[in-house]
């Protein structure tokens, strides 16, 4: 009997190390994928765009509720629009304006576009995120909200930088997006603005340009991937 | 006049103040009549701006009250696109008069940028500031087209039933560019019902209706909106779904119809191994009942009516017992298990010599002749491994030694011929069992009746019971052959005590039966005198000295508890039958027996009157209710 136990034990041994030196290495091999021929687990392309639209319809969805919590919190008068269109801030990044002049639109060109303005809402977003922590009859659901929404924000940003990178690896776009990528260059023009802008300009500009991100990224993926799920 | 004065003044007073009373809220009622029906009229509007696939956007409008602009062209929409801080107001880019609409095409149509419309008069501009808008913000999609069902599945009950419900997006939103994402909402309702109930709104061109019943008729129809936004378009319209009662006999028709298929089957086959008779197939599907067959008789005699026979075969008519040769009945049934009722003495084999020392001492022969019953079961033909008729036979697998003892002490029976029998032998592989029942031939046979059952031949009245005169022969001769023996040399007291004792033990073979015991003399007896003792259940004696009593101890006491018969040598010389009938039991349940119908009754013997006669020797089941207490 001891025999025995001192097999199985040595078994149960050897199998734990086995385990844990495979996952050590894996770990390690994981994070270094820098070239696609290092056979590492490499998403394709649809997937990453799937990814990414995914995450800017969550980031509209939660824009809307928050902006039809504003709505309804503040009871503004009926409509805004006519006061509001000259405040928001992206107002200066030239965006399509329909399905055809989005399809008419370069891709890089469009995923420049897209890129500006999810930089361009990064700080703005914080800070009103900050604001509305402040305010403490806000509950804290729509504080939750504005958190949520300026981390995705972020999120997003990085998500679309890399399916820009994948897409300049694979040759479908040439290298020039890829300066844009720095938020400096941008904000040093927009800065004033939009700390001007009240809260609920602020919702409906983000609502606003979270739509068009959402439409702008679906029409990019169905022009460069479109056989999966178009 | 100047009396009246004051009151004239008084009454006009009142009269104007009740007028100025009723007219001013009168006045105001009208007025406000007035107002309501002549307030300012109703302004040329947009009734509504609707996109369909935000591509592109109409607006309607209404002259309002101001019937005189509802001709054509007397109003003009005029737009903003606040696209540029420059921007200016336009002319509507396309009139359909006939609806009041105006239609902006993809051209002029710009996303996520404010429009504001207006309505220009002759020289009035009316113009409302919640006539702006962004297009994506009055979106409301055509309704799904091809809508159809098919049925999931039917409950168990067959009392409801699910549905999955198909369509296409509209045709109209470019969903494949993905410039639209809509989200679908279904309502259904029964035919005659009011409320729609609404199902849970998902993106997908597919949605299971749960829970519909059966018989009723179900109208359904869907809508849709773009996902995250608030405006719905329109229903589409309604498609029917009805489902009738489905037979369900048809499930259960064929299920009823195996099982009768499957059991007539089974009888086919049951029959048909019946009449081929398939012995072995038989043994299985039909096992046999054991039935008592003895190897030698015919199974025909142990069927009523025939006793005669049987007790003739049986208590030895004309050879006396069974022939070893007898025939075979029972040849053709290789599942027969026998039950050997053998007359025949086989070879001695080995056997305990105590036992044989005994039996010959106790009756004087050199080569006591030691009935043997053979109840092993011996299978005549082979046949492996019968188990059926096992438990009437006597096991030999199983050695008690205390039945092998008891088997092997039994007086000596009645030896025809010199004949073996060896099948128990040869079944046996065990040395005990061979001891058990084998006897020696040879030796003077002397013998003449079997002993293997003690013939109770009186019943003393205070209950006791005389064994047979057969004994009473053997006494005699064994008293002749130990008279040898002493004559040869054996001159000891112990021999002459032995003789005498066997002599008196012979004839004391009684026992002082227990009105309630059972079981066979002989066997308690010998096993008393002869063996030592052992258990001795069952054999119930009022005095249990003579259990402990060696067989070379002395009894020289007469007071013994047996019973003497009064004149043991006189009167039982005829020669007694193996078996006597229990004629009846009397009072105290002691047996009341019958001789056999060969001797003449012996006057002592208490008797009653036969009440009817009776087989000698062999009691069936069915005679037994004859006998009464």
């Amino acid at each position: 009997m001891p025999g025995n136990i001192r097999s199985v034990c040595a078994v149960w041994a050897m199998l734990v190390c086995l385990v844990f030196c495979g996952k050590l290495t894996t770990v390690d091999a994981a994070p270094l994928c820098t070239n696609a021929q290092a056979g590492c687990h490499v998403l394709s392309l649809a997937n990453l765009f799937d990814r990414v639209i995914q995450h800017s319809a969550r980031m509209h969805g939660i824009s809307n509720d928050l902006h039809s919590e504003f709505e309804l919190y503040f009871l503004p008068s009926k409509n805004q629009i006519g006061r509001v269109s000259r405040n928001c801030h992206t107002s200066s990044i030239l965006t399509p304006n329909g399905k055809e002049n989005a399809q008419r639109m370069a891709r890089e060109e469009l995923t420049e576009v897209i890129l500006k303005l999810l930089v361009a809402w990064r700080d703005p977003l914080w800070h009103f995120h900050q604001s509305m922590a402040h305010h403490h009859d806000f509950n804290n659901f729509s504080s939750n909200k504005s958190l949520e929404m300026s981390d995705m924000v972020h999120e997003l940003r990085k998500g679309v930088q890399k399916v820009v990178e994948k897409m300049q690896m694979l040759g479908i776009i040439s290298n020039s997006v890829s300066n844009l990528a720095s938020p400096e260059a941008l904000l040093a023009s927009d800065s004033a603005e939009w700390r001007l802008m009240k809260d609920y300009d602020l919702l409906y500009c983000f609502r606003r340009d979270s739509n068009k991100v959402q439409n702008y990224l679906k029409i990019l993926k169905c022009r460069i991937v479109p056989e999966h799920g178009c | 006049m100047a009396d009246s004065s004051p009151s004239a003044n008084l009454l006009l007073l009142l009269l104007i103040s009740s007028l100025y009373w009723l007219f001013t809220p009168g006045s105001a009622f009208l007025i406000d009549r007035d107002h309501n029906t002549s307030s300012a009229p109703l302004e040329p509007h947009f009734t509504e701006c609707i996109s369909r696939e935000q591509e592109t956007f109409r607006c309607w409008w209404s002259p309002g009250s101001y019937h005189n602009l509802s001709s054509p062209g007397a109003l003009r929409v005029f737009y903003l696109k606040k696209d540029s801080p420059t921007s200016e107001w336009k002319e509507c880019p396309e009139y359909i008069h006939s609806n009041r609409e105006c239609f902006f095409d993809v051209n002029h149509t710009s996303v996520w940028i404010p429009y504001c419309m207006q309505l220009r008069g002759e020289n009035v501009t009316y113009f409302n500031e919640d006539d702006c808008f962004t297009v994506e913000n009055i979106v409301r999609p055509d309704p799904p087209v091809s809508l159809s069902w098919t049925l999931l599945n039917i409950s168990p009950s067959g009392l409801s039933y699910d549905v999955m419900v198909n369509w296409e997006p509209p045709p109209s939103a470019d969903v494949d560019a993905g410039w639209m994402r809509i989200e679908y909402e279904i309502q259904y309702r029964e035919r005659n019902t009011t409320n729609w109930e609404a199902l849970e709104m998902q993106p997908h061109t597919q949605q299971t209706i749960y829970g519909l019943h059966i018989g009723k008729d179900y109208e359904v129809h869907i809508r849709c909106r773009m996902v995250a936004f608030t405006k719905f378009g329109e229903f589409s319209d309604s498609i029917f779904i009805e489902v009738t009662e489905i037979p369900t006999k048809e499930s259960t028709i064929p299920f009823t119809l195996v099982l009768v298929l499957g059991i007539v089957g089974i009888l086919i086959l049951i029959m048909l191994i019946v009449i081929t008779q398939q012995h072995r197939l038989m043994m299985v599907l039909l096992p046999p009942v054991p039935a008592p067959k003895i190897k030698g008789i015919d199974s025909e005699l142990l069927k009523k009516g025939k006793l005669d026979e049987l007790n003739f075969i049986l208590t030895g008519g004309g050879m006396g017992g069974l022939p070893t040769y007898a025939p075979d009945f029972y040849q053709d049934e290789p599942w027969v298990e026998f039950i050997e009722v053998d007359g025949e003495d086989g070879d001695s084999g080995e056997r305990e010599d105590n036992r044989a020392s005994d039996t010959q001492r106790l009756l004087g022969l050199p080569h006591p002749v030691s009935h043997h019953m053979n109840m092993g079961c011996s299978n005549a033909i082979s046949f492996p491994d019968d188990d059926s008729g096992r438990a009437s036979c006597y096991n030999p697998d199983l050695p008690e030694q205390d039945t092998l003892m008891l088997m092997a002490t039994l007086l000596p029976g009645q030896p025809e011929e010199e004949e073996a029998s060896f099948d128990v032998e040869e079944r046996a592989p065990a040395s005990s069992e061979r001891s058990l029942v084998q006897a020696q031939t040879g030796g003077p046979q002397t013998w003449v009746n079997t002993d293997f059952y003690a013939q109770v031949s009186n019943v003393m009245p205070s209950g006791g019971v005389v064994l047979s005169p057969g004994q009473q022969l053997r006494i005699q001769e064994s008293t002749s052959a130990t008279e040898e023996e002493t004559q040869k040399g054996k001159e000891d007291e112990d021999s002459k005590e032995t003789e005498e004792q066997k002599q008196k033990e012979l004839q004391f073979q009684l026992l002082v039966v227990d009105p309630e015991g059972s079981g066979y003399t002989t066997e308690s007896n010998v096993r008393q005198i002869s063996t030592p003792p052992s258990s001795g259940e069952g054999y119930q004696t009022i005095h249990p000295q003579p259990v402990e009593t060696k067989p070379a101890a002395t009894m020289e006491d007469n007071q013994s508890p047996y019973i003497l018969p009064d004149s043991p040598q006189s009167q039982f010389f005829s020669p007694v039958a193996d078996y006597t009938v229990v004629q009846e039991l009397d009072s105290h349940h002691s047996l009341l027996l019958n001789p056999p119908p060969n001797q003449s009754p012996p006057p002592c013997l208490p008797q009653h009157p036969l009440k009817a006669p009776m087989p000698v020797g062999y009691i069936t089941p069915d005679l037994l209710g004859n006998l009464s207490p």
